[in-house]
């Protein structure tokens, strides 16, 4: 049966064909997302090529690795793609008869997919996202362009940056990286860039949120306005009151955003209607 | 009217290219996290609508307040590609008012834009049991077609329909909505324009603030801007600075805990007792 494989040796996957998983991921991890699969279909998408390498004779082991790879899965989709080149290297060792088995891959996947969802996404839906995009709003005030396209420059060179540079290091540490993903190094940097994020968050809520009373004070006679009292005091007192309110509505009360949402109509609504704002 | 077809119909593939599940532009990187925002809509719309500057500071509005947008694992808490273009583009077509444009968005990214992301994902299940079959029988082109080619024309079908629709067909109503309700209503949306950024910012708190000390960073982007006035530029550079100092500081703690065992919250508390105390052991 091996003479029938190997007419020609069987080699490593180019860097060609490990652009080529890395790209077909790329692409297409959401395209038939349902809740049932999410990025599931998109992993046997992506080793097509690779099936036509090594299995060109062997539709049987082909078959098992379709079928391994259709299964439910879902992670970060840039820094995930570290799991994809752990698994590229796996699948090439399986592929060239070397000891890894087949169930190897499929743990693998399963084991990482939930940790580096939460990496992942702490830093680009938490920080990295945040930071670009209040930079390019506070670049786009009075209307410039310059404020869009500053954030679709920047997260359209970092975003598959990310991607291109996890997936080949996936690759080369195959296993190994897993010590890297979950030590004790990657909590330091990962709580770092978390402090980073915290501080522009509170950067971006005193830039963004825009909360003014009308109300004025009686001084002897004449009327000064309230707001002028409050900004001597402390700049954005109302912003950053309303932003904490939200904040414990969200973490303490466990609230829904449409939850929050009635209730800063309701808190609007009466202090319009009093004269407040 | 017929003025309006094009500028809909542009908002309309530019709400499909920006959906989560789009493959053309690299994925989720191009399609969700760049088209998707509002302040890229913004731009976009703008340009669909021939006023770059009012689609811009629509855009901004909107996207203060879906900063916190996030989708972690398949579940969205509201459809920021159908909120963005869908609001955006009405108030684009009516008042160019960014106020509106914030209403919309959120009516429509609450209502019937989770509406069709819950149906799209249940729909594609059926996508998904014949992508399977296909792996089964070693079928590549049936992966193919039903991994890309069905999914996507669904996708199309269903955003950009209906933001073509809403936008088109929709004008007439919004307009005669504005006019018709009265000025105390026009102040209260003015109003919450302003704070339901608040909304957005708590919920990216409730992410990245992961212990009550963090708080205390927050704090101090908040006064660097309010009270400093230092650009955001400016403020990402002292936050790095400040990251990269507690990165060091965290390290000397881990080094010492191995010793003696210190209690995780200590590593989030980085004080100037504590240095003394670690150099002391």
């Amino acid at each position: 049966m091996a003479n029938s494989n190997s007419t020609e040796p069987q080699k490593l996957l180019s860097k060609h064909e490990l652009n080529q998983i890395w790209y077909r991921w790329g692409f297409t991890h959401l395209s038939s997302m349902s809740y049932e699969k999410l990025q599931g279909h998109a992993w046997a998408y992506s080793y097509l090529p690779f099936a036509r390498k090594y299995y060109k004779n062997d539709p049987e082991k082909k078959r098992r690795l379709l079928e391994r790879h259709s299964m439910f899965y879902n992670t970060e989709p840039q820094t995930g793609q570290i799991i994809n080149g752990i698994v590229a290297s796996l699948e090439e060792q399986i592929a060239l008869g070397n000891d890894v088995s087949e169930e190897m891959p499929v743990t693998i996947k399963a084991t990482l997919m939930g940790p580096l969802a939460g990496i992942g996404d702490s830093i680009i839906q938490g920080i990295i996202v945040p930071i670009l995009l209040s930079i390019g709003m506070s670049l786009a005030k009075g209307g410039s362009p310059i404020g869009p396209l500053f954030y679709i420059i920047a997260y359209g060179i970092i975003g598959p940056t990310i991607s291109y540079i996890a997936f080949h290091s996936g690759y080369r540490l195959g296993v190994g990286a897993i010590d890297t993903i979950v030590g004790e190094n990657s909590k330091r940097i990962t709580d770092a860039f978390n402090i980073l994020g915290v501080m522009v968050v509170g950067a971006l809520a005193a830039n963004t949120i825009v909360l003014k009373t009308i109300a004025k004070i009686p001084q002897g006679g004449k009327s000064a306005p309230l707001q002028g009292v409050l900004d001597g005091i402390f700049p954005g007192l109302l912003p950053l009151a309303m932003v904490i309110l939200g904040w414990w509505l969200v973490s303490s009360k466990q609230m829904t955003a449409t939850k929050v949402i009635i209730i800063m109509v309701v808190i609007v609504t009466l202090g319009c209607l009093v004269g407040l704002f | 009217m017929n003025s309006l077809f094009f500028p809909a119909l542009l908002t309309g593939i530019f709400c499909y290219l920006g959906a989560i599940e789009t493959p053309w532009l690299f994925g989720m990187s191009g399609g969700f996290y760049i088209v998707g925002r509002p302040l890229v809509a913004g731009l976009l719309v703008g340009l669909a609508f021939g006023d770059i500057k009012n689609g811009i500071l629509c855009g901004l509005a909107v996207q203060a307040v879906f900063i916190a947008n996030l989708s972690t694992g398949g579940a969205t808490n509201s459809e920021i590609t159908y909120a963005a273009y869908g609001g955006i583009g009405l108030a684009m077509a009516t008042t160019k008012n960014p106020a509106i444009a914030v209403t919309l968005a959120i009516l429509i990214g609450q209502t019937f834009g989770l509406i069709f992301y819950n149906g799209r994902m249940a729909l594609y299940s059926f996508w998904n049991t014949r992508a399977e079959k296909a792996a089964h029988e070693n079928n590549d082109r049936g992966i193919v077609l039903n991994h890309l080619v069905y999914p996507q024309i669904t996708t199309f079908l269903l955003r950009a329909v209906p933001v073509f629709l809403a936008i088109y067909f929709g004008k007439g109503l919004v307009n005669w909505l504005i006019s018709s309700i009265p000025e105390i209503v026009t102040h209260i949306i003015q109003v919450l324009g302003g704070v339901l950024p608040a909304l957005g910012i708590a919920m990216l708190m409730s992410i990245v603030i992961k212990s009550k000390p963090h708080f205390i960073f927050f704090l101090a982007g908040f006064v660097l801007l309010a009270f400093a006035k230092l650009s955001m530029i400016a403020i990402v550079f002292i936050a790095a600075l400040v990251a990269y100092l507690y990165y060091l500081a965290s390290g000397k703690n881990t080094v010492s805990a191995a010793g003696s065992t210190v209690g995780d919250n200590d590593q989030t508390v980085n004080t100037d007792d504590e240095y003394e105390d670690e150099d002391l052991f």
